[in-house]
């Protein structure tokens, strides 16, 4: 099992590693510069600025030389925001967006598997039509509907929470309901209807008719060998999950003017800022890589007829 | 007939089976599924709204009239929507001044506001229009323009993105699909490898990038989108012909000489045909809901053309006055996805009821 772990650890480089190459020629083939903005700068001035940021290197080298900071844990200088490198901003934005993707993530599995239980075992109950209509909506309506809307209402309107802010300001973590309600509304939509198909199978299969048979109570079935066969398909969600967590970050980001890695990303982008854009894309890289790897391990301790060699 | 029939005894000989096709029968199952019809209706709705958006008395949707900004939602004129705002004003000045009613000079004042507004005009086409009885039903954005005209045209522009955007994506994927299914061996497993890597890969990102870094065109649009949503039809489609691709038919093609390029878009496509629908309806809502995404981060179409995402996003800042910015192109987008949705969940649970319930 350790073997095989630290396998696939080692497994990853290669990947990141094709991935950083692409998104580097990616980005670096694209027309246009950093310093091509609205207001330019005196011919010089731009040639000192490429020197300092090794602009005005070949491609090749330039990309050696980023592999080789990389190595030493150093993303580079971020050319639209010159006091800061990196580094700076990916430390102070990544736990931000990590703990509210977190969160979102988790209150999605919880819910979403509490929901598909109730619903399951009351099968065509108002409760079960109430739960999978929400979860019609939920996989339906794009997040930056919900957001706006969710914003309008509660905070607009009702004045029940703030319309933006973050834990450490003055409102505290109420500041965090809306952005997480938000970012997990589709997902436990999804693992609500996902996770109830897969119990009402299971509920029709065999050996749940044994364990009926052996005189086993419903909470028992239910619980001890109807839950953790239905698990499967909600755990090989959990990575397509965590894409689409990372991807509506963004949006979420934006909406609620949280100063997380997203907001980063797409600033860098819009700026051509290519450091920083490379470091956002490898830290996505990273947690999705990592998230990927974390699911296919926790497959395993789920299913027993997968093994690890 | 009928006497002979009533006569006769029934037997295996006289008995007629009422002829039925795979596809009449899809037909017959979907007509049962009642969210399928009335998805498939309300889509038809869309669609000839918006196909018959130049000829609908409707305003244009990138005519500014600067004087008629952020009005609201009303069957009443422009021009009286703006008359009454300025009584009531003039009203509130005067209470709070400790008075009830109007002075004469503030009626004045209110009756040469009116002569203005009646007399406004502005240039459209060349010529000068009144501004006075215009009508905005759905209100209007920051720049006065008619909201109605804008959701429509830009429903125009979002179902075009969502249906061209599908068609390439699906006429791609099918293609290294087929290819991948047929050929097998060292093709197959790099076409594989390449889509499993392309998969672990959050697309939303490589497109926000290929958009910020190669400017926002409709086209480039179109070949981000496209670029990396044909991933789940090959999948499908390679499963489907690795499935085929044995049996008797194709067997039976092959030994009178068809070559494999016949083989393949003639004889294995069309039977992946039914899978290829359902996916086509069932990307469209995708697509416009990705392009609404891009919008949302200001990297979708440009102005004056407008999609539901771009005029969602335009109205986020300023929603607590203005409301309805936000809730008409949300509801009319969001409708089309719920019609979209249920109707290509109802093509497919009628093409393959084996798939139903499988999500």
């Amino acid at each position: 099992m350790t073997k095989y772990i630290i396998r696939r650890l080692i497994g990853l480089i290669p990947t990141m590693f094709i991935i950083i190459t692409i998104s580097f020629f990616i980005i670096r083939i694209a027309p246009g510069g950093p310093f091509d903005k609205d207001k330019r700068y005196p011919p010089e001035i731009i040639k000192n600025m490429e020197k300092k940021y090794h602009y005005d290197e070949p491609i090749l080298i330039q990309y050696a030389r980023y592999m080789l900071d990389i190595l030493k844990g150093d993303l580079g200088l971020s050319s639209a925001y010159p006091d800061h490198d990196v580094n700076y901003f990916v430390s102070r934005s990544l736990p931000k967006s990590v703990f509210i993707g977190i969160i979102a993530l988790c209150i999605a599995v919880i819910s979403g598997i509490g929901v598909s239980i109730i619903s399951a075992a009351k099968q065509n109950s108002w409760i079960d039509y109430t739960a999978m209509s929400v979860a019609v909506f939920g996989i339906t309506i794009p997040l930056f509907v919900v957001g706006p809307l969710l914003m309008y209402i509660c905070a607009i309107r009702l004045h029940w929470l703030p319309t933006s802010g973050w834990i450490d300001g003055k409102y505290g973590w109420v500041t965090l309901i809306m952005p997480v309600i938000t970012l997990s509304l589709p997902y436990f939509a999804y693992i609500a209807r996902l996770s109830r198909a897969s119990i009402l199978e299971i509920l029709r299969s065999d050996y749940i008719r044994t364990a009926r048979a052996k005189g086993l109570s419903e909470p028992v079935i239910l619980f001890k060998h109807v839950l953790k066969g239905s698990l499967l398909p909600v755990v090989s969600y959990l990575g397509p999950a965590m894409a689409g967590i990372v991807t509506g970050s963004v949006v979420v980001e934006k909406i609620f003017r949280i100063p997380g890695i997203g907001h980063f990303f797409v600033q860098a982008a819009f700026n051509r800022d290519y450091f920083l854009l490379m470091g956002t894309v490898i830290v996505y890289a990273v947690i999705l890589l990592m998230a990927n790897f974390i699911v296919d391990i926790l497959y395993g301790f789920l299913d027993p007829r997968i093994s690890y060699k | 007939m009928k006497n002979k029939n009533q006569h006769q005894p029934e037997h295996q000989f006289n008995q007629s089976i009422k002829r039925t096709s795979l596809f009449l029968d899809a037909v017959r199952r979907l007509r049962k599924n009642k969210m399928a019809v009335a998805g498939f209706i309300i889509v038809v709705i869309y669609a000839v709204i918006s196909l018959s958006a130049p000829l609908l008395p409707i305003h244009s949707y990138k005519f500014q009239i600067l004087d008629h900004r952020f009005l609201p939602p009303s069957i009443k004129s422009a021009g009286k929507i703006l008359l009454e705002r300025e009584r009531a004003r003039l009203l509130t000045q005067a209470k709070n001044a400790g008075r009830d009613t109007l002075l004469p000079d503030e009626l004045e004042k209110l009756e040469t506001y009116e002569q203005k507004l009646r007399s406004d005009t502005t240039i459209k086409d060349g010529k000068p229009i009144r501004t006075f009885g215009r009508i905005y039903l759905l209100g209007t954005d920051s720049l006065g323009r008619d909201l109605l005209a804008r959701i429509i045209y830009g429903g125009q522009v979002s179902i075009a993105i969502g249906l061209i955007g599908s068609i390439t994506s699906i006429l791609i994927g099918t293609c290294i699909g087929a290819i991948a299914g047929y050929m097998g061996g060292k093709t197959d497993y790099l076409i594989t490898r390449f889509i499993d890597i392309m998969y672990s890969l959050p697309y939303m990102m490589l497109v926000i990038i290929l958009m910020a870094l190669f400017g926002r065109g409709i086209l480039n649009l179109f070949f981000a989108l496209a670029f990396v949503s044909w991933l789940t039809v090959a999948r499908v489609v390679r499963g489907q012909i690795i499935s085929l691709k044995n049996s008797e038919f194709i067997e039976a093609a092959r030994s009178i000489g068809a070559g494999n390029l016949r083989i393949v878009f003639k004889h294995l496509v069309p039977n992946t045909l039914g899978i290829i629908v359902v996916f086509t309806t069932l990307t469209i809502p995708n697509f416009i809901m990705m392009e609404a995404f891009l919008s949302f981060l200001g990297l979708g179409v440009q102005a004056p053309f407008a999609t539901w995402g771009s005029l969602i996003q335009e109205s986020v800042d300023g929603m607590d006055l203005f409301p309805w910015r936000l809730f008409f192109p949300a509801i009319t987008m969001v409708l089309f996805l719920f019609a979209m949705n249920f109707f290509g969940d109802g093509l497919r649970d009628a093409l393959d009821p084996q798939l139903k319930n499988k999500l």
